[in-house]
């Protein structure tokens, strides 16, 4: 009788490894992957289907649950898809918000990711220090839509609200603060030698499988591509603002966290600029009553640059009230199934969850 | 940009039998639309010919009113930074293309969910049976002719206690014997 030498391991679908709730179906010798299957279908909401039957305002509250660590770069996406197809202009004060919140919601959803990359390794105190400083960004997002999470402030036309009185100050002081702490994240994560062990030579993505799989965000940078959406297709005010986009060469988890590790600096350097450089006005342009307004007839694809990479979608109006169709794409549909399914052959059982995490795997993205 | 677009456009042309084209100048885009059966050729020579690496997304609307299911493949030329969009059109009744996963291998994912949410078939796709609907044997979900509330409906029976508008928990408690102190009825429901 021939003996089957591999053994099925169901890896998940709850583990460290990611927000939401994904399996993994591995087949191992002994400690090795030989083979990954994702196994996704435990947080389909039919979102797209839902917003098939709700208005443009009304779909826009669904927008920001697509992908719960980082709701804002959806709204944005969706918010820019329909004034691309109605031909709304926004005013300039708007843009420039828009660009603090998708900064803002950077920064806190890239905590989110030392919390995760370290609880995946083991090392739970990174994640209670950075969630803990998380809760100052999402202070600021209270105060200025509302809400800590789900924000539902970057819709069509514009933004809801302008800023409350003394917010910049607030904005500024929240930097100032995090300025002083990252050295001690730097103790705490990048210069912990179990951590440098353990993700250096681990978890590569290959250039053939950047292409293949349509590879984006800091998986693109680590492997040495400088290619952002915000420089290389620029959206709201980010042609007028300085920032770097840190790459590295080595394609492995070190690499990417070394390309996070930096950009968490570039998007405190934007949000002092914008600070700035924001210029006074109106933060909406008025737009018809939603339940009447329709939008001619057309399609557009939005995207915008996230932590994981680039999201986009692609809205089509029929000319009604309602969008005929709204086809969302996040980083993690193509990261975690089929790249995540490649990296994962020959490397250790130990090492999946911070492979997973560190190519930005979110589920609710993938089903949406 | 607009002399730009329109060489794109040409070159396209010269190759292929398109069924309309177009380009916007604002949105940086060139539209093609071309048989379901040029589909690989079309999009292996833009590709690799051309430079549009990057497949941004891919997507399919459910056109009921004409009977069609329209497949739209958006591509992006990192170096140039234009974008292509590659349309065709199939037949609502009998929706069947071919498989593009050796293009981009991206794509199979995609391919599985047009499957699950559409019901287009794609010949000689190799992939697991399920992704997204798990044990789903009803009619593809996310067409435009699938009512929602009348499938659960058919599909699903009301839990005990929810047949109509009747209040859970003093159906629970009638059945238990719980006594609901007043302070709680107010906000029962």
């Amino acid at each position: 009788m021939k003996r089957e030498k591999a053994t099925t391991l169901y890896f998940g679908p709850q583990h460290p490894g990611i927000t939401g709730n994904m399996m993994i179906r591995l087949k191992v010798e002994g400690d090795t992957i030989v083979k990954a299957t994702t196994e996704v279908g435990y947080l389909h909401r039919a979102f797209e289907k839902l917003v098939e039957k709700r208005n443009w305002i009304q779909s826009f509250t669904l927008m920001c649950r697509f992908c719960v660590p980082e709701p804002d770069p959806v709204e944005n996406t969706y918010a820019r898809a329909v004034e691309m197809i109605a031909g709304i202009e926004i005013p300039e004060r708007a843009k420039w918000i828009r660009v603090l919140i998708l900064e803002l919601a950077r920064m806190s959803s890239l905590l989110l990711w030392h919390a995760g990359q370290g609880h995946s390794l083991g090392l739970y105190t990174m994640g209670q220090w950075s969630v803990g400083d998380r809760n100052y960004l999402l202070d600021l997002f209270e105060e200025l839509t509302g809400a800590r999470i789900y924000h539902m402030y970057v819709w069509p036309g514009g933004v809801r609200k302008d800023f409350p009185e003394g917010f910049e100050e607030k904005v500024l002081k929240t930097m100032d603060y995090f300025e002083k702490k990252l050295p001690d994240y730097d103790n705490l994560l990048f210069e912990n030698s179990i951590f440098q062990k353990r993700t250096q030579g681990v978890g590569i993505v290959s250039p053939e499988q950047i292409i293949e799989h349509g590879v984006v965000g800091q998986p693109l940078r680590a492997a040495g591509i400088k290619s952002d959406i915000r420089i290389d297709d620029p959206y709201e005010v980010y042609d007028k603002l300085k920032f770097d986009v840190p790459t590295q060469t080595d394609s492995d988890i070190w690499a990417r966290a070394l390309v996070r590790r930096e950009e968490l600096r570039q998007s405190i350097r934007i949000i002092r600029q914008v600070i700035d450089k924001m210029p006074k006005g109106e933060v909406y342009t008025k737009l018809p009553n939603p339940q009447k307004w329709t939008i001619p007839a057309g399609d557009a694809f939005a995207r915008t640059e996230s932590v994981r990479g680039e999201v986009g979608m692609y809205l089509v109006s029929d000319g009604g009230n309602k969008p005929r169709r709204a086809h969302f794409r996040g980083a993690a549909y193509v990261h975690a199934v089929s790249l995540l399914e490649d990296v994962l052959v020959g490397a250790n059982i130990a090492d999946v969850s911070a492979i997973m995490n560190s190519l930005g795997t979110c589920p609710p993205e993938i089903e949406r | 940009m607009e002399t730009f677009l329109g060489k794109i456009k040409d070159r396209i042309s010269v190759n292929f039998d398109l069924e309309k084209s177009s380009i916007d100048i604002e949105k940086k885009r060139v539209d093609v639309q071309i048989r379901k059966e040029q589909i690989p050729s079309i999009l292996r020579y833009i590709k690799e010919n051309m430079n549009f690496r990057h497949l941004m997304h891919a997507s399919v609307v459910d056109w009921l009113e004409e009977g069609k299911f329209e497949v739209i493949f958006m591509l992006w030329a990192p170096k140039e930074k234009i974008r292509v969009f590659v349309r065709t059109k199939l037949d609502r009744e009998n929706p069947v293309m071919e498989n593009l996963d050796m293009i981009w291998p991206q794509l199979n994912t995609y391919e599985r969910e047009f499957k699950e949410m559409y019901g287009i078939e794609f010949t000689g796709l190799v992939a697991p049976e399920e992704f997204i609907l798990e044990d789903w044997d009803g009619p593809p979900p996310m067409r435009r002719d699938f009512d929602t509330e009348a499938y659960a409906k058919d599909v699903f029976s009301e839990r005990i206690g929810r047949e109509d508008a009747q209040d859970v928990r003093e159906t629970i408690a009638k059945r238990s014997g719980e006594v609901i102190p007043d302070f709680a009825k107010k906000h029962s429901r």
